[in-house]
Order: structure tokens, then C-alpha cells, then sequence
């Protein structure tokens, strides 16, 4: 028995072994791919070749890095924006570091403080998350660099929204990355099997499809209410309700906005139209895999859901009593403090917000572009014109709110997740609405 | 002259006496790495954090007002602390009783050493060596009602499919569960160990003089286990009590902070609310914790080399 054991035993060792490097390796190797996908090869200092944009050719090339979180469908389109810039600005060398967004929050404050941190980065994909670095005083504001000029950032171009988000006590501290405005997908098979010819355009036939798509074990509509670009506001919206107003004092508990809770909450906890307590990736996974047949959501998850086999159709948000809107959700692309080329940075971002760059960038992802002078361009990716006509109606979510982050997670997620589970919305919606004030400093 | 001599060296010992050349104890040159590698990363941080637990302490802010005991107070007033407090006490309370039970009953039932003892008991222990964050990740598919195994067969057997991770009333007992699951297989172990060193003897002696099967478990062979459940236990208390990799995975302080443990309280104010003042607060309060329930344990469980 002994000598069979000790060969089975070093068979075993053996293949573990073997299975540990293997996966390794392979790490390695998608590591790698990932790198050479973002940089192109590194150009010459003294290139003859004219570029747009370049700053002194010759002399050495400058390495820029950026971190981001754009890990969904729509990566590619920045990574091709990247490959762009390099090749056309011979003495500046970008490259673009690509990870989760959750690691992303956990590793950037750390990095920036100790200065070991990317020149650029997209901190999250909230825009309240500029007030948190601005008040660490880990980023630059990027007035220097604002203007009509060829490498100028032309905040004028940006949506007022935008830009009002970004500004803080007068200066501007972030470009958009991206701008996109939450629309309506839908299940074209499920919706066909339960006999709806068409997607809904008002509140009330959102609530009646949302009750019959309801079944055989499928969702009508799936909402996440934690660790997602927020879908619930644009319920409260839809009835004319809000969270905080432009003071910092909280509007959740007023009748619209807590009739519009009522409704919607009782049709997840009484219809169970939807699973409660979804994670952003969870509600999108439910979709993805056909147990959904409506989700709100960006232009990011279109190429996901295509992926997936889903018959997908796209349409606006469906209107309620106060009119049209809908999320508008716009990424913060920052530069650090402790970057050494700030200069090379920010000509980065005026080429990135230029229009040459966000043509390019909205016909690879069907993103509008984040310019609002680019009305008459047209684009083969028939997507940009249904996400970019949203634009005008779309409202930020915790605009302006320099505890916005600290209001979604410690109040507003905690109150969808209560109501979800039944709770009586006025009562919940007052002790929010409390809690909202102590932090915005309110006095009411 | 000599019995003088002699006589004097006996009686008084000289007062001024050439200072002897201290001698060397090598024994320090032995310990200096490890007094060195926990100087370094453990002593300094625990007081660097009670240093900073008395300032209010931004990441990256110039400038770190000293506050005294404020950040304690405010602890003392905050109900989210008391919630992680309670959820942290409740889960290292019963995980500890659980994987004692347990891992106990299994170790009387796997004793004797035959193959499928031998396989069952390595299937037991795996658990414990699994990464937490694999085990929770995994547990939160097995337990998921849409696509989950355990909804699945619950479903086919034609019981209910409850949303384990999202009720606010099972989170925290399936959290248990998955607790208990993985870490008696340590407890089985250490127990094993300790019930194979009873002597024979004592089990025969008291089969001879009558006593059950139950009589013996408790007269021979638990007091034998004490040095071992005394062990299970301050490990159990202490794992018990840093709760954060598998609620952090599973539900990520679960429905309405109903699976939000002390360590979770501190990564959110710490590491994402950027209040390292208050944060390490909480954290010298749980090192308080620990360093009593240890002090305590000791205390209660101690036992002379000879039981």
C-alpha cells in the first residue's frame, strides 16, 4: 500500500502543480495582449511626419498613463481612441489601463497620494466622485488648458450640465469622458410572446407591460439598486419628484416624489416585476440571459446584450407627468496633481474632446459624442442618434453634491432597498430625507 | 591568613566590586529578526493607528486636527457601529459554538483511521483551506434564486425558493451556515488530534466500571480535549470576530446592513469615505474586544499540564 500511495500522492502534487503554472501563464499572456492592444509602437523623437496635434517634435517622447474603468463592451472604442492620439502625436506616448471599477477606487486615492499614480484617470463612473479627489487635493484644475485654440479644451462645447458638474468654486477640474443618456432596452422575443407589438412610450403602459411580461419565471422590468449607475431616480422623475434640489435640501419625501415610490416599489415587492437588491452587473447578467424583458440602462451594455443572442430593441425612456427625461450619465476624466507632464496631459484631453476624436469615438460605440456642435454629423452606427437624442432631457443624479457618493451609499441605496422590501414609503422617505440634510448641512 | 581569606569571602559579600563584563545572551541575537519583523508590522502600525484614531485624519489632506477622544464618542452615538457591533458578536458566537460542535462530532465519528475516514475527513478539512473569497464568491451562485443549485433543488423538491442573501432575515443565518461550513474542518482536525492522545486505558477503565458511551464523552474524553477546545476556540473567536471576506463577497454588508460586520464598518469609513480618524477608531475598539474575549478565554479554559 505504502509505495502506491506515495505515487499517487506525487501524481497528485504533480498536476497541481502543473495546473498552477498553466493558469499563470495564461494570465500572463491575456496580460500581455492587454497591454499591446492599448500602445502602439512607441514613434520616433524627430519624426518628419507632420501631426495635428504635436507639441516640440524631437527631444524625448513623453509617457502618459491613464486609468479607467471601462471594462464593458464599449473598452475598445477607447483603446482605439489611444491607438489614435499616438499615432498621430508622434512625442506623446498614451497608454490606457483598463480595470474594474470597484479596483479602481480601491487602488487610485492610494496611488495619487503616494504619487505613484496614472497621470489621467477616470476615477469613477459617478461624477459626485470629483468632490472626494478635489478635496484630497490630488487633481489640477484644468482652466490653464480651457479655450477655442487647437489644443485647448473647449469647455464651451460641452452640455451646460456637464460642465456645471465639473466646475467646482469656479474652476473646472474634469473633461467628460463619456456622455450617455440612460435609455430603455427590451426583449423583442418576450415582449412578441406576451403580444406587445411595440415598446412603451408612456408611464402607465411602462406599468401595465411591466405587470404582463411578468411571468413563466421571467421579469417584466429589472431594476439594481446597489453598485449601478442609478435607475430609480428616473422613476421619481418620470412623476416630477426629486432627490435633493439645487441647495443640498432633500425633496425626497414630497408627494410626488413619494407617490412615484409608492408606485414602483409596490410593483417590485406586490408584482414582483423585478428581483430585489440587484447589483449594476447583476441586473444586467438577468437581461443578458433573457429572464428580462425591460432594462434601463446606458449605451455601455448595447454591444453585451447583442453578444449574448439578445433581439434587442432600444427605445426612450417612456414619458410620465412631468415630461420627458431621463439619467444622464457622464464620466470625469481628471489630471493628477503628481503627474509630471500635466502639459502633454491636457493636451490629451483637448485632442480627446475634440472633434475629430469624438466623431471617431461615436461611430465605434454609438456613444453621442460629448460636443454639442456636432449635431449635423452623421454616423453609421445607427445607435448615436437614439442615445444622443436624449440629450436635452437627461438630468445628473446628485448634481452638484459635493457628499453625493456618501448620499447614495449611506442613504438613497439603503431607502430604495427598504422600500423594496415593503416598507411604508412616506415614513422611509422622511427619515431619508433627515439623513440627506445632515449631510448637505441643510437647515430646514 | 588563608581562613581569614576564606573566612571573609563567605561572610559579606564585597560592596564595590569590579564591574564584571555584562555577558552577552545570545538568546537576543535569536529573537532580534522576529522582535524586528513585528516591531516593524505589527507593533508600529497598532500604535500608529491609536495615534491617528485621536485626529481627524483625511487621506491626502494637508492637515490632521487633533480631536482627542471625539472620533470615540462619536462612535458611541453612532447606531450603524452598535448594528456592526451586534452582527460581528452574533456570527463569531455561533460560527465558534457551531464548528465546535461540529467539528466534535465529527472527530468522534471519523476516529478511527480507515480509508473512508481517512477521505471524509479530507473532504471536511478542504474548506477550510479554500480562499474565502473563492468560497463566497461560489456560495453566492449556489445560494442565487435565479440560477442557484439550492433554490434549484428546493424548487424541484417543491419547498420554497426564499432569497437567501436578500431577506433580511436569512442573510445573516445563511452567512452563519457558510461559516460554520468552512471552518470546522480546522476544528475537526485539532479535536482529532486531541482525542487520539486519550490513553486507552482510561476509556477501558471506564468501560469496566459501567459507564455509557455518553459518560465517557464526558468524563474522559472532554476533559482530555480542554487544552485542544481551548485552542478552537480563541482561534474560532478571533477568525470570528474580522469577519469581512465572506460578507464583503456574498452581500457586501448585506440587505440594509443587516451582514455588516465591524471590519466591513471600518473598510467603508477607512477606504472609501476616506475617514481614516474614525476608521481607525473602530479598529482600536475591536482590538480592545479581542484582547478581552482572549484574556477572558484564557482565563476560564486554563488547565494544568497534568489533566
Amino acid at each position: 500500500m505504502k509505495p502506491l500511495a506515495k505515487t499517487v500522492a506525487a501524481l497528485v502534487v504533480g498536476a497541481i502543480a502543473v495546473s498552477g503554472c498553466s493558469s499563470s501563464s495564461s494570465k500572463g499572456t491575456s496580460a500581455s495582449t492587454g497591454n499591446a492592444g492599448a500602445s502602439s509602437a512607441p514613434a520616433q523623437g524627430a519624426s518628419s511626419a507632420s501631426s495635428t496635434g504635436g507639441a516640440a517634435s524631437g527631444g524625448p517622447v513623453v509617457q502618459l498613463t491613464i486609468w479607467t474603468g471601462f471594462t464593458g463592451s464599449d473598452g475598445p472604442s477607447y483603446q482605439a481612441l489611444v491607438s489614435q492620439f499616438n499615432s498621430t502625436h508622434p512625442n506623446i506616448h498614451v497608454t490606457m489601463d483598463i480595470q474594474p471599477w470597484a479596483s479602481l477606487a480601491q487602488k487610485l486615492p492610494q496611488a495619487w497620494a503616494t504619487g505613484t499614480g496614472p497621470d489621467i484617470a477616470t476615477p469613477s463612473s459617478d461624477p459626485g466622485s470629483i468632490f472626494n479627489y478635489i478635496s484630497t487635493n490630488e487633481v489640477v484644475p484644468l482652466d490653464p488648458a480651457v479655450g477655442t485654440g487647437a489644443n485647448q479644451i473647449n469647455s464651451g462645447s460641452f452640455p451646460s450640465s456637464v460642465t456645471n458638474a465639473f466646475t467646482v468654486d469656479g474652476k473646472l477640474y474634469a473633461v467628460p469622458a463619456n456622455m450617455a443618456t440612460l435609455v430603455l432596452y427590451y426583449n423583442k422575443t418576450l415582449f412578441s410572446k406576451a403580444g406587445i407589438s411595440s415598446p412603451p412610450t408612456t408611464q402607465a403602459d411602462f406599468i401595465a407591460d411591466a405587470k404582463k411580461l411578468t411571468s413563466g419565471g421571467n421579469y417584466g422590468l429589472t431594476l439594481a439598486d446597489n453598485q449601478t449607475i442609478q435607475m430609480w431616480p428616473i422613476l421619481q422623475w418620470m412623476n416630477g419628484g426629486d432627490i435633493v434640489d439645487a441647495k443640498g435640501c432633500a425633496t425626497v419625501q414630497q408627494a410626488a416624489s413619494v407617490q412615484a415610490l409608492t408606485t414602483w416599489s409596490d410593483l417590485v415587492n406586490k408584482d414582483h416585476i423585478s428581483p430585489i437588491g440587484q447589483t449594476g452587473a447583476q441586473s444586467d447578467t438577468l437581461f443578458s440571459a433573457g429572464k428580462a424583458a425591460m432594462e434601463i440602462n446606458g449605451p455601455w451594455a448595447a454591444g453585451t446584450f447583442r453578444t449574448a443572442g439578445i433581439d434587442l430593441g432600444i427605445a426612450q425612456v417612456p414619458v410620465g407627468s412631468a415630461g420627458a427625461v431621463t439619467l444622464l450619465s457622464t464620466v470625469p476624466m481628471m489630471v493628477a496633481k503628481s503627474s509630471k507632464h500635466q502639459q502633454a496631459a491636457e493636451q490629451f484631453l483637448a485632442w480627446y474632446t475634440g472633434q475629430t476624436a469624438q466623431l471617431a469615438f461615436a461611430q465605434k460605440s454609438g456613444f453621442p459624442p460629448v460636443r454639442t456642435d456636432m449635431a449635423s454629423a452623421t454616423y453609421t452606427n445607427p445607435d448615436v442618434s437614439i442615445f444622443a437624442s436624449a440629450l436635452p432631457t437627461g438630468k445628473l443624479y446628485l448634481a452638484g453634491q459635493p457628499k453625493a457618493t456618501q448620499i447614495d451609499s449611506d442613504v438613497y441605496v439603503p431607502f430604495i432597498q427598504k422600500i423594496e422590501r415593503g416598507a411604508d414609503v412616506q415614513s422611509a422617505a422622511n427619515s431619508a430625507a433627515q439623513a440627506i440634510n445632515q449631510l448637505t448641512g441643510c437647515k430646514s | 591568613m588563608v581562613i581569614t581569606t576564606t573566612r571573609h569571602e563567605i561572610a559579606a559579600p564585597p560592596r564595590s566590586r569590579k564591574r564584571r563584563r555584562l555577558r552577552w545572551n545570545p538568546a537576543y541575537a535569536f529573537i532580534a529578526p522576529s522582535i524586528l519583523i513585528i516591531g516593524v508590522f505589527i507593533a508600529e502600525p497598532i500604535v500608529q493607528s491609536a495615534w491617528m484614531s485621536l485626529h481627524t485624519w483625511s487621506i491626502g489632506s494637508a492637515h490632521h486636527p487633533f480631536v482627542g477622544f471625539a472620533n470615540y464618542t462619536a462612535l458611541w452615538h453612532d447606531s450603524r457601529f452598535w448594528n456592526a457591533l451586534r452582527v460581528t458578536c452574533v456570527y463569531t458566537v455561533t460560527v465558534g459554538l457551531g464548528q465546535l460542535v461540529c467539528g466534535l462530532a465529527l472527530a468522534l465519528r471519523l476516529q478511527r483511521t480507515r480509508w473512508y475516514t481517512a477521505l471524509l475527513r479530507t473532504a471536511f478539512f478542504f474548506p477550510f483551506i479554500a480562499s474565502l473569497v473563492v468560497t463566497g464568491i461560489v456560495w453566492q451562485f449556489l445560494l442565487d434564486p435565479q440560477i442557484g443549485l439550492v433554490d434549484g433543488w428546493l424548487h424541484k423538491v417543491g419547498l420554497g425558493t426564499p432569497n437567501w442573501l436578500q431577506s433580511t432575515s436569512l442573510a445573516l443565518p445563511t452567512l452563519i451556515v457558510v461559516g460554520i461550513w468552512k471552518n470546522l474542518g480546522f476544528a475537526m482536525i485539532v479535536l482529532l488530534a486531541g482525542i487520539q492522545t486519550v490513553p486507552d486505558v482510561l476509556h477501558e477503565a471506564a468501560r469496566l466500571d459501567g459507564a455509557s458511551a455518553l459518560q465517557r464523552l464526558r468524563y474522559v474524553t472532554l476533559p482530555a480535549l480542554r487544552p485542544a477546545i481551548l485552542f478552537t476556540a480563541v482561534l474560532a473567536t478571533i477568525n470570528g470576530l474580522q469577519l469581512f471576506d465572506l460578507s464583503y463577497v456574498m452581500t457586501n454588508g448585506g440587505p440594509l446592513f443587516h451582514t455588516e460586520s465591524l471590519v466591513m464598518y471600518l473598510y467603508q469609513r477607512g477606504f472609501v469615505d476616506f475617514k481614516l480618524g474614525n476608521a481607525t477608531a473602530i479598529s482600536m475598539v475591536l482590538f480592545v474586544i479581542i484582547l478581552a474575549v482572549s484574556l477572558i478565554q484564557l482565563r476560564l479554559f486554563r488547565y494544568r499540564d497534568d489533566d
